[in-house]
């Protein structure tokens, strides 16, 4: 009896440990993340401009039934679906091999290894100012053409090459990042595995596909969802090449760089928020998708 | 056990200094309401100093200079008035917005004409009108194209500091090599020299898809795009222009946009002499001393069509409706865009001075820049109601459509931007 209430009480104690240890992170994610969340949601449902929240009023679903008809936001989505249907599994692909060559005993594997991290921990925005140079219209990349007898154009300029060129940009300079988890995937995969596969007699295409590409399955699903919520998000690239605007003709209108204009260039807080919600929820189901496709031989 | 309760301890102390920090921001708004309550107790007592708060962007230390020196002069004549200068960078209103929202803005700020009526309509300024009478200012020597873009139901929300309105900027020793004596002054004439003027991988004319630049032909050509609450972009005035002004490009070849000339805006392919004429402000002028210090040009008045006319591009002092000390912020307010601050303005020569009356001072200083002076009689100011900027991204849209011919031709392309406006 006495035993048991001496259990209960450090029970108690532990616990109380337990959730101060917590209370600062659960503090500020509730002020930073989750109230705001709450509160975009919130105003997603009213007519609300920052200029005047007094004044802001219900409107029910209007705002999302205005998505609905709204031709910019239609276009912003079509660009952000295509740009990640293309940049994930090539950034990812590219990602892996970068892996396995790094994983490999060549020579200065280290160097390879910093450099293809370093556009990563490289400022996106100025990585769009370099490429905005590379890609102008006497730029290094026209110039090149040039000498092959290409005539180039402004390429950022282009309705039909703006946004092949953001997604090229995007894919060299986030590589690096999914490149360092598929390295961390791989190291942890025992060696013996792989000695017991060439006792028995399997070459290096059947070590990859039988042992590696099962065993780096949670890593692959991890890299996916990341990299597909990264890509729906795209922002500063667009924001940059465009100065802004998503032009030419909307050609590099991103989800969240339509938010951003509606929400602090046309003052409609509101309706910006359902735009938000909505991105919110595309990428949730996305990620459920996932998880989904890969549960069953996931552990 | 030692360790435990010093863990406890720590966690409780970050938990304390949290909440605490919580506190006193309450703490903080009590008293300032406390303030509000007191102040019209407190303003009558003018010996005792205070302090105002004045938001502005920066595009160049010349123009941080200007504000800093008015500021030094506006001490001097009132010595209990301090300013603090708020700088802020980046977006602007995206700033401003959240300041306004979390009602930490500065007293007196900046105000852009074009995102001016979303803000004069949502009750946030303070109407100047009383003060004006107050104070006597003598608001019918701004320019009044100038003033009106920041009034708001016959009410009074800013003063204009200074503008800048368009005109052509031409390279002389082109002109002098193509046996072009003097700057085109019709827009048939613009056309036939940059016509002589397009060889050697040169044109004649720069042109960006934008239609801060091209509202101006509009305008020439008895056109509108904002008139009476009203979108008015499909005018067939309008169309003849875009179609003239995209033609230059896509027709007659005499012309190209920036992007395609290899720059991000006109001044970069004036500056390298990719073209010998660009429709661009007064900020050129800087800027080409920085980037071609001998570049030979010359500031013409914009070529006419049925009637001149250009584009005003202003920015005003405007006064924060939370401000908690008005009377001094109002003096803040007209002593920079009175006589004394505007001096500054005129010295500079960076953008020209909103006062009819500051208008010679600026000619006699500055005999090649009266371009832009001229143009402020027949100016209008660059604003579209409450509509702002989906205004000018329509319209850029269709222009654009027409430099990539995704477009049949301008009245097509307006109508289309017309209807994505919903009018």
């Amino acid at each position: 009896m006495r035993a048991h209430s001496i259990s209960k009480k450090r029970y108690i104690n532990e616990a109380i440990s337990g959730y101060a240890f917590m209370l600062p992170f659960v503090i500020s994610i509730s002020a930073f993340i989750i109230g705001p969340l709450i509160y975009a949601f919130i105003i997603s449902f009213k007519d609300f401009s920052y200029l005047n929240p007094s004044s802001s009023h219900w409107v029910g679903f209007k705002n999302y039934i205005g998505l609905l008809n709204d031709q910019t936001f239609k276009r912003a989505l079509l660009n952000t679906t295509i740009y990640s249907l293309f940049v994930v599994p090539i950034q990812l692909f590219i990602a892996l091999v970068l892996a396995l060559v790094v994983d490999s005993d060549i020579k200065g594997k280290t160097f390879f290894r910093v450099a293809y991290y370093i556009p990563t921990v490289t400022s996106t925005v100025a990585v769009s100012v370099i490429f905005l140079y590379l890609f102008k219209a006497d730029g290094l990349v026209n110039t090149i053409l040039s000498k092959i007898g290409i005539h180039g154009q402004a390429w950022f300029n282009n309705v039909n090459f703006a946004l092949p060129s953001i997604m090229i940009m995007a894919i060299w300079s986030s590589v690096g990042n999914y490149m360092v988890i598929f390295l961390a995937g791989l190291q942890d995969i025992p060696a013996e595995l792989y000695e017991a596969a060439e006792v028995d007699g399997a070459n290096k295409f059947q070590r990859f596909v039988k042992i590696t590409l099962p065993l780096l399955r949670h890593v692959v699903f991890f890299n996916l969802v990341v990299s597909l919520i990264g890509t729906f998000q795209i922002f500063d690239q667009a924001y940059v090449v465009s100065g802004g605007s998503g032009g030419p003709l909307d050609a590099t209108m991103t989800v969240v760089l339509d938010i951003y204009k509606t929400g602090f260039k046309d003052f409609n807080m509101g309706y910006a928020s359902a735009m938000a919600f909505v991105l919110f929820l595309i990428i949730l189901l996305l990620t459920l998708l996932q998880r989904l496709l890969f549960r069953e031989e996931m552990y | 056990m030692g360790k435990k309760f010093l863990s406890i301890f720590v966690v409780t102390i970050l938990l304390i200094a949290a909440l605490l920090s919580g506190c006193s921001t309450k703490q903080n708004t009590a008293s300032s309401n406390n303030n509000n309550k007191t102040n019209s107790v407190q303003k009558q007592d003018a010996s005792k100093p205070v302090t105002l708060k004045l938001g502005m962007w920066s595009s160049s230390p010349a123009e941080t200079k200007i504000v800093n020196d008015q500021l030094a002069a506006f001490k001097k004549k009132y010595p209990n008035i301090n300013v603090q200068i708020e700088t802020i960078v980046g977006d602007y209103m995206q700033k401003l917005q959240t300041e306004i929202a979390a009602n930490v803005a500065p007293d007196v700020f900046y105000l852009d004409s074009m995102p001016a009526p979303q803000l004069m309509s949502s009750g946030v300024l303070e109407p100047l009108d009383d003060y004006i009478k107050k104070y006597n200012v003598d608001v019918n020597d701004f320019e009044p194209s100038l003033l009106s873009a920041f009034q708001w139901e016959g009410k009074t929300y800013g003063l204009p500091k200074d503008y800048n309105t368009l005109a052509l900027f031409y390279n002389k020793d082109m002109f002098n090599a193509a046996g072009i004596s003097e700057p085109p002054k019709t827009w048939e004439e613009l056309k036939a020299d940059a016509q002589k003027l397009t060889k050697n991988g040169v044109k004649g004319l720069v042109l960006s898809s934008d239609l801060a630049r091209f509202e101006a032909f509009m305008l020439q050509n008895g056109g509108s795009i904002y008139k009476d609450g009203k979108v008015t972009l499909n005018l067939p005035e309008n169309a003849q222009v875009l179609d003239f002004y995209t033609g230059l490009i896509t027709k007659d070849k005499v012309a190209d946009t920036p992007q395609n000339l290899g720059g991000g805006w006109n001044g970069d392919v004036f500056a390298a002499k990719k073209a010998a004429m660009a429709i661009e402000g007064g900020w050129m002028i800087p800027f080409l001393k920085d980037k071609a210090p001998n570049l030979n040009y010359g500031i013409a008045e914009l070529p006419e069509g049925k009637q001149k006319a250009t584009l005003a591009f202003t920015v005003a002092y405007v006064m924060n409706k939370n401000s908690k000390h008005k009377d001094e912020a109002f003096k803040l307010l007209e002593f920079l865009t009175g006589k004394e601050g505007q001096q500054f303005v005129v010295d500079s020569g960076l953008a020209l001075p909103s006062r009819k009356s500051m208008e010679e001072g600026f000619r006699a200083k500055y005999p090649d820049r009266v371009a832009f002076i001229d143009g402020a009689a027949y100016s209008y100011p660059w604003q579209f109601g409450l509509l702002g900027t989906k205004v000018s991204d329509a319209a850029n849209k269709a222009s654009d459509s027409l430099i990539m011919k995704q477009a049949k031709n301008a009245q097509e392309a307006l109508d289309n931007a017309q209807k994505q406006l919903g009018q």
